[in-house]
């Protein structure tokens, strides 16, 4: 989904906080302007920031990976050079603001040591083995550096971090690729237009085999050495800078996409959790454990099929799992399958197999978002009526929605121009020949819903953050005296602002949740 | 409906016979239980626009037609043959007495419609059922308890479930429409509070007009002063 207004100033804000505002002028005019080549920039941020520092600013945003480097083919013929550009990740800067979630799913998973490990390279950017060592060494809580290696090299298997992508991909020019004639077959898997963003990072990630070295210390080399082509987009072939380099000189970053992925499954056994049961939430736990492995994108809508067998050998793997019979696992199906006007399913049955689906899980937990908010904000009324929209799914007439849901005939256009004048609903005027009201007809477009709500959150969260800084700004000198200093009523302030900072902050953590699942799943 | 007078030769100075006023009758009969409004008739060129106001007031001295305000908009009159009733449109259709939407008496409906789901024994009542007790108890039509049970689901006070004619829906026939109560209570799960509404910005009126620095600010904001007010 495209950036919103906000959602730029919220990307600016964290970048203001962590890196000053040099820093973030950059940042901004980046996303304000699209990819730029450092000239630009130095000419285009609205600042004196001359062109060296510039390059240092992108050097610096690149080993945090907000930033990514790339060219485009010249067209055959041409002779000039093809011009670095520098393209800003606006997911990756989103998920600066979630270290803490990724760094809990490595504790859990694979135990603290993991977990400093990738402290480091969530605090650092990237950095080599080398690197991550002496940090430990520093360190207070030294583990050593062989738990290092063996902690970053379980980091891998898990997929939790990679290789960093190519420097500098070059992009093959598309206006110099042939139309293809697209027959039917195309057509079928024609997908949405890439971002540049997009074709970008796909451009710069090397193939698994590299991305996620199995064999990790002295072989290392040759398993470089095998066909990269799959890194550049077209016929180019580029290497790593540091292919060539012994395996402490490889760099490593977190890889955001994984982590990602497990929030993703994470929320939906959540939401499985709530609108049903428990017992319906270790299946589902189960079911993504066993499609885990085929899955190849983070935004997949449906998983591999799988049989109860396999789902029932990895319910009783799990603790609570233990204690469920297969027959009582089947029924768990049956529930998750079944439709009514509240729920969808949330797995579909085929040919004696089960498909979860992501998709609608998903949309539930949306739907339930976007409600809440219209009803809190509109009425009881209203959240009738945006219900019975989105229920029809197509234009509707005034006067059939006040019926549908029983509301005020007289105060029911009002209700609806309020939500359309925000952006909840969509409106087509039309006019009859013979009437001087125009005929008024309504929709919910989930599209432009999603989009308003996004960028509302975004907002939101900037706001929580803004707010938070204010707190704490105006107490500072408070909450710089020692604790056993306070007595009364100094004390009760002090207690005040720490509430004040509990609520703001984990309101901000429910929040960026929510964002997730608008932006991310 | 009160019987129609016979036309009193002597109040009026005009007859049926003239040729515009039978005109304007049949346009008027012509719209049925809708009506037809002044402008309505001016548009119809058959008869002169300055003639109507004087042969619509000979027609109603003559109980021919009758003026009925519409719900929408009381200041505009439509006018109707007098052997027809106003229509859906003009007045609102059945939930509407003079004009104006009865609401107490569908809230009285809704609550009585969750009582009967939780009092039921698997708290799954049909269609069936909940019409029979409607059209009995409240001499509501059948068409009306569906609208009350439909408002219900937009509520997300209760659900509309296909019966599958096992457990709960072991009493029903597999396929008949059932309704169920949503919510904890009932079995089922809940709805998310929403993690933004739950925010002072998700429900705010004027988040359109807040900007770090503008007249409206997160640091300057009242919704967020009395949210942090402990």
């Amino acid at each position: 989904m495209a950036m919103s207004e906000f959602g730029i100033v919220y990307a600016v804000h964290i970048i203001t906080v962590q890196f000053g505002s040099v820093v973030s002028k950059v940042c901004e005019c980046l996303l304000r302007k699209g990819p730029l080549s450092s000239r630009d920039i130095s000419r285009l941020a609205e600042s004196d920031i001359n062109h060296n520092q510039v390059k240092d600013i992108l050097y610096l945003l690149i080993q945090h990976n907000c930033v990514q480097a790339f060219s485009i083919e010249p067209p055959d013929g041409s002779e000039s050079k093809a011009i670095v550009q520098y393209i800003v990740l606006f997911n990756n800067i989103l998920h600066r603001v979630r270290y803490n979630k990724f760094s809990r799913i490595v504790n859990e998973e694979l135990g603290s040591e993991c977990g400093a490990v990738l402290d480091g390279l969530l605090s650092n950017g990237r950095l080599t083995l080398g690197q991550l060592i002496e940090r430990d060494r520093d360190s207070g809580k030294t583990i050593g550096s062989e738990a290092i290696r063996d902690s970053l090299q379980k980091l891998v298997a898990a997929r939790f971090v990679e290789r960093i992508p190519s420097p500098e991909p070059v992009l093959g020019n598309k206006d110099q690729e042939p139309a293809k004639k697209r027959g039917a077959k195309a057509a079928k898997i024609l997908k949405e237009p890439e971002t540049l963003e997009e074709r970008v990072v796909e451009a710069a990630t090397p193939v698994d085999a590299i991305r996620f070295p199995l064999i990790f210390e002295e072989d290392f080399n040759s398993s470089l050495a095998d066909d990269d082509s799959n890194i550049t987009e077209g016929k180019r072939k580029q290497r790593d800078v540091d292919s060539s380099d012994p395996s402490s000189r490889v760099i490593w970053r977190p890889n955001f996409e994984e982590f990602i992925h497990r929030l993703r499954h994470k929320a939906c056994v959540e939401i499985v959790k709530e609108r049903r049961d428990e017992g319906c939430a270790i299946v589902l736990r189960a079911m993504l454990e066993v499609g885990r492995p085929q899955e190849k994108k983070v935004k997949t809508d449906n998983s591999a099929p799988m049989s109860v067998g396999s789902i029932y050998e990895e319910v009783i793997k799990t603790e609570a799992g233990r204690t469920m019979l297969q027959e009582r696992v089947e029924a768990c199906l049956d529930q998750l399958s079944a439709t009514s006007s509240y729920l969808p399913a949330f797995v579909t049955e085929m040919n004696d197999s089960y498909i979860v689906d992501f998709k609608s899980i998903i949309s539930v937990a949306q739907k339930d978002e976007i409600e809440a908010v219209v009803m809190r904000r509109y009425g009881k009324e209203a959240f009738r009526m945006f219900r019975y929209l989105s229920q029809e799914g197509r234009f509707v007439d005034t006067d059939k929605i006040a019926d549908a849901a029983l509301t005020e005939k007289k105060d029911t256009p009002q209700i609806l121009l309020k939500m359309w004048k925000d952006g909840y609903l969509h409106m087509q005027k039309l006019a009859i020949t013979g009437t001087y009201v125009p005929f008024l007809l309504w929709k919910v477009n989930k599209l432009i819903v999603t989009r308003q709500m996004l960028d509302e959150m975004y907002h939101a969260s900037l706001n929580l953050n803004l707010r938070l800084a204010h707190e704490l700004e105006s107490e500072k000198e408070l909450l710089m005296l020692p604790s056993d200093k306070l007595e009364g009523p100094l004390k009760e302030r002090v207690k005040k602002v720490r509430a004040k900072r509990l609520l703001l902050s984990s309101t901000m953590f429910k929040l960026d949740d929510a964002i997730m699942l608008f932006h991310d799943f | 409906m009160s019987k129609r007078k016979r036309p009193d030769p002597k109040s009026s100075g005009s007859n049926l016979n003239e040729p515009h006023e039978k005109l304007l009758l049949n346009l008027i009969r012509s719209s049925q239980e809708k009506g037809a409004t002044m402008n309505e008739l001016k548009r119809d060129k058959t008869i002169p626009a300055t003639m109507i106001t004087r042969l619509t007031t000979s027609l109603k001295k003559k109980n021919l037609i009758k003026e009925v305000a519409s719900m929408n908009n009381r200041g505009v009159k439509h006018f109707l043959a007098m052997e027809f009733e106003p229509g859906k449109e003009l007045t609102g259709g059945e939930w509407y007495i003079d004009g104006t939407l009865n609401l107490s008496k569908i809230e009285d409906l809704k609550v009585k419609c969750v009582m009967i789901l939780e009092r039921h024994r698997h708290r799954v009542v049909t269609l069936e059922v909940m019409c029979g007790y409607f059209v009995k108890e409240e001499k509501l039509s059948v068409e009306q308890t569906k609208e009350i049970l439909k408002n219900l689901v937009l509520d997300n006070v209760i659900m509309e479930v296909k019966s599958n004619g096992l457990n709960e829906f072991a009493s029903t026939r597999i396929g008949e429409v059932c309704y169920k109560l949503t919510g904890k209570k009932s079995g089922n799960g809940e709805a998310r509070a929403g993690a933004f509404a739950s925010v002072p910005c998700g429900a705010c009126p004027h988040i359109g007009l807040c900007s770090p620095d503008g007249v409206i600010s997160p640091s300057t904001c009242v919704y967020f002063q009395k949210w942090l007010d402990f």
